[in-house]
């Protein structure tokens, strides 16, 4: 039996029937419709973004000197040189890369096993699975980190795990690479997963059931259907992954040891320690262009890998048969085992967490059962201190969501609707926050400092959140946009429906799910964002991730689990609220 | 109501006048309530004890607001640089030698009489701010691992102890006195340095790279390290609580000088709270709950300490034996150290 792939001119039927026209906007009296509704996110970016980054880029070409050395307009290639001509940090840039592709590698082998599960789920089942995807990224990173410290510690769950197997024990699953990947790997995941649910979940049913009356197992149909649909969605998860595993410094610098480095760690030394802004923005701007490479060359890899996208003919995929018998022997297994061990990586340190909160340690980190305690909730309740900081994030988190999805769907309008001059360069521009290392905004920020500062502190941090916000979120949406019906617009106008009448009737209303997804995505990224908030981050003004963090570098108690655990509490009744409202599984899928 | 141009140019023309006003700052202003001290400081317990004896009086006799920015020290550090001038902190809290550079930088203020108790402070505990705990830095050891006691640095390249170590990353007050006591016992010193990374590579591969105490003691919990270099205040309250094994060595050729340094910013926007603030750090009950809860040694002489807790501290005959080291030298050259460090012994 021959297998084959897609027909030569495929194309997504279904997605294409009801994309928009993208000239719709055009018209005379519509010339200033696409700048204008473009206005309010650039406007943003340039005011918190542009500045800091210009700052970091100035830096970078500035000649040695002390953390108060005067800047020059004359540019010095000293910093980069002295990065290149330094083996060590071309040796840490190629084991950071590497530590991102394996992450990404780690992610995609994870991913696609739980959201192809998650889409065979019955339709009630699905907005629980989505929660459980969700939840981890309302903990805080730190935390997160320690729950697979305590997952991968001497006498931590897996080592306790091989005990009871009888099996020896691995006392060095931690401070390595290792340890950072599975680390990344749990922290990224759920955004990869999300990814690919979109995709997968949207598969026209008939190319499906094609696949399957033509004799194709259920593995086989994966490899050569559901696996090229949902490049789209993989491009955009790898992409994501690559570029927050490559500029990470928090997890490598908790789970590494210190002997694993990363670029992010050697720029957070370089800043903060050694007070050589310059050289760290020279390094910051080096991460930069590896990013921007790597999103190029993911998005060259996906145009060649996905040909129908662009109306050229696709190579049917044909799959030798000892493959096909290999794939069907393997895969059913493999997928069940793959599916429990993703849920173990994204559950298992919140249920570690969840104990702990519990536990009778005078220590977060230290691992084992000691006895039952209530005395980490008596004393968040007491001291109120991590209550004060949850409520700045939630409110910040809260605050960020509505001023992004405020700023983000006109932007996500003008992208679909519209055509003007210098647009593809705004949308450009609207994803750098994304390309740009987040340590490197922070870098940019602490020199802003005095500036920075004179803002009420509230307005600082949410203007740099809705920075880190914008991007995911005009994605979101552009998709979300890109899906509406226009026919439902035109008929309401035929009706005698006016621009307003649409907008509020028609258009918000179909965007709903959208909304409620950039909204959520927003909220988790501001609500857990530390990067650059710990630069930022006032006396008046600090946020629960950030204070974890601070309280990580001295001591940290298992308070910090208590209040983790109260907020995975509160997520999942909110995600139940939210449940009742929008479906959940819905809002993640265009 | 609407306001004709000759009305909007003469407010411009008086916001311009008034304008300046908003950047003048009376130069120790007295308190007054409703003002905001913002201290830089370090988390859990070291919070605790403040909140208790500096932040509470403090707040009830101006009713101000104390705020605290919690974090390492590199944080607060980098974050006082970058505001030099005009700060948004009233204090940072460093350590001893990151405390005297930023008094040469311009970034902190000299310690001086103003703050009552700075007449007792001890001498290490006058430059380059107010040194508030004295807190050295040792060797310490799983006492069932080791076959003779520690008594030198030296004995941290006898073989039983060959890859149990968690040497203590660099830059850090422990990592700097891992390196300058490693120079000091083996013929080198700030200035010849090359000694003391020639040897501490000779010790590689270390068990771990310790960067917190909390990472550290965790490692000695889960037997991942049997030596290390800490400090031995936190250590003993480790040992005492959580694992009798520890022992805090004495080495014969001393222990690294420590302190923990409150620093008054250069342009403090609340001088007189920020003076108030350090002279009740400073004062007999915060230095005993300070040696009672973390066993910090008080800085100050005019601190009684009970009995039970002497010989846990270091007295003031005792300061005289800790290893200090030219400081000026240990800062300048940090950057080299550090890169150094990452490629030769972490790397």
């Amino acid at each position: 039996m021959k297998h084959e792939g897609f027909p030569a001119k495929w194309k997504p039927v279904r997605r294409q029937e009801t994309r928009p026209k993208k000239d719709s906007g055009r018209g005379a009296g519509h010339a200033l419709l696409g700048p204008a509704l473009a206005a309010p996110a650039t406007l943003w970016l340039l005011l918190a973004f542009a500045a800091p980054v210009v700052v970091v880029l100035l830096l970078s070409f500035q000649p040695e000197g002390d953390a108060f050395a005067p800047l020059t307009l004359v540019p010095s290639l000293d910093q980069y040189k002295a990065i290149f001509a330094d083996p060590f940090y071309a040796r840490t840039l190629l084991k950071t890369t590497l530590l991102a592709l394996g992450v990404c590698l780690a992610s995609v082998v994870l991913a696609y096993p739980l959201a192809l599960w998650i889409v065979s789920l019955k339709a009630k089942w699905r907005p629980l699975a989505i929660a459980a995807v969700l939840t981890p990224l309302l903990v805080n990173v730190v935390v997160r980190s320690l729950g697979v410290e305590l997952l991968l510690a001497p006498d931590g769950l897996i080592n306790d795990l091989l005990g009871v197997l009888h099996l020896p024990k691995a006392p060095h699953l931690l401070y390595n690479y290792g340890a950072v990947g599975v680390g990344l790997a749990q922290a990224f995941l759920p955004f990869m997963v999300l990814a690919l649910y979109d995709v997968l979940q949207s598969a026209p049913p008939r190319v499906l059931e094609a696949a399957e009356s033509l004799g194709a197992s259920r593995p086989v149909r994966f490899f050569a259907v559901e696996l090229p649909l949902s490049l789209p969605g993989l491009r955009a998860g790898v992409t994501f992954v690559f570029l927050m595993a490559s500029t990470t410094y928090v997890s490598a610098r908790m789970l590494g040891g210190k002997i694993a480095w990363t670029t992010g760690m050697v720029v957070w030394q370089e800043v903060l320690e050694n007070l050589n802004a310059q050289f760290a923005s020279a390094l910051a701007m080096v991460m930069t262009v590896i990013a921007v490479a790597a999103s190029l060359i993911i998005a060259v890899a996906a145009r060649r890998l996905t040909p129908w996208l662009a109306q050229r003919p696709a190579r049917a995929l044909a799959l030798p048969r000892p493959v096909v018998a290999a794939i069907d022997a393997v895969l059913p297994v493999l997928s069940k085992v793959l599916v429990v061990l993703t849920l173990g990586l994204l559950l298992l340190p919140l249920a570690l967490v969840f104990v702990q909160s519990f536990n009778d340690v005078p220590q977060a980190a230290m691992a084992g059962f000691k006895g039952f305690t209530l005395r980490w909730y008596r004393q968040l309740f007491a001291s109120g201190l991590y209550l004060d900081s949850f409520w700045v994030s939630l409110k910040l988190a809260v605050a960020a969501a509505l001023v992004t999805v405020l700023i983000a769907t006109p932007a996500a309008f003008s992208l679909v609707r519209t055509r003007f001059f210098a647009q593809p360069l705004i949308a450009g521009f609207w994803l750098m926050p994304i390309s740009l290392p987040q340590i490197a905004i922070g870098v940019g920020m602490l020199r802003l400092l005095q500036v920075w500062t004179a803002l009420p502190a509230f307005v600082g941090l949410l203007a740099v959140h809705v920075t880190v916000t914008l991007p995911y979120c005009i994605g979101v949406l552009r998709a979300s946009v890109l899906g509406l019906d226009q026919s439902l617009e035109e008929a309401a106008a035929n009706l005698g429906a006016g621009p307003v009448r649409r907008l509020f009737l028609v258009i918000l209303p179909t965007l709903a799910p959208g909304l409620a997804a950039a909204g959520i995505m927003a909220m988790l990224l501001s609500f857990e964002e530390v990067t650059i908030t710990s630069f930022l981050t006032t006396a008046r003004m600090t946020t629960l991730p950030v204070r974890i963090y601070a309280e990580a570098s001295y001591s940290l108690e298992p308070t910090v689990f208590a209040v983790s655990t109260l907020m995975i509490v509160l997520t999942v009744l909110a995600m139940v609220g939210l449940g009742k409202l929008v479906r959940l599984d819905k809002v993640f899928a265009r | 109501m609407t306001v004709s141009r000759r009305q909007f140019g003469k407010l411009v023309l008086g916001a311009g006048v008034m304008a300046p006003m908003g950047f003048v700052r009376r130069a120790t202003a007295a308190p007054k309530p409703g003002d905001q001290l913002v201290v830089g400081i370090w988390g859990g317990v070291q919070e605790r004890i403040v909140r208790e004896f500096c932040v509470a009086p403090l707040e009830a006799k101006y009713r101000c607001k104390v705020n605290l920015v919690l974090g390492g020290t590199p944080e607060r550090r980098a974050r006082a640089y970058a505001e030099r001038g005009r700060p948004s902190f009233d204090i940072v809290y460093l350590n001893i030698f990151e405390s005297r550079q930023a008094m040469k930088d311009g970034v902190t203020q000299a310690p001086g009489p103003q703050v009552p108790q700075f007449a007792h402070l001890a001498p290490i505990a006058k430059v380059g701010g107010y040194g508030v705990a004295i807190n050295p830095i040792t060797i310490i050891y799983d006492k069932r691992k080791a076959k003779k006691p520690i008594t030198s640095w030296k004995d941290l390249w006898n073989p039983e102890w060959r890859h149990r170590i968690a040497w203590p990353a660099y830059p850090s007050a422990e990592g700097a006195a891992g390196l300058l006591m490693t120079a000091k016992v083996w013929g080198g010193d700030e200035h010849h340095m090359d000694v003391a990374f020639d040897r501490i590579k000779a010790l590689k591969p270390f068990a771990a790279l310790s960067s917190s105490q909390d990472e550290l003691y965790q490692m000695f919990d889960t037997g991942v390290c049997d030596v290390a270099i800490e400090f031995g205040s936190l250590s003993r309250k480790y040992a005492e609580t959580r694992n009798p094994n520890l022992v805090i060595a004495t080495p014969m050729e001393g222990q690294a000088a420590a302190l923990n340094v409150a620093c008054i910013t250069q342009g403090a926007p609340n001088q007189k709270l920020a003076e108030e603030w350090i002279n009740l750090h400073l004062s007999e009950p915060c230095m005993l709950a300070y040696a009672r809860q973390t066993y910090y040694s008080p800085t100050v002489d005019n601190v009684t300490l009970p009995a039970d807790l002497k010989p846990k501290l270091i007295s003031s005959q005792d300061m005289g034996k800790l290893v200090a080291f030219d400081w000026d030298t240990v800062n300048k050259s940090q950057r080299q150290w550090a890169s150094r460090f990452n490629r030769e012994i972490a790397g």
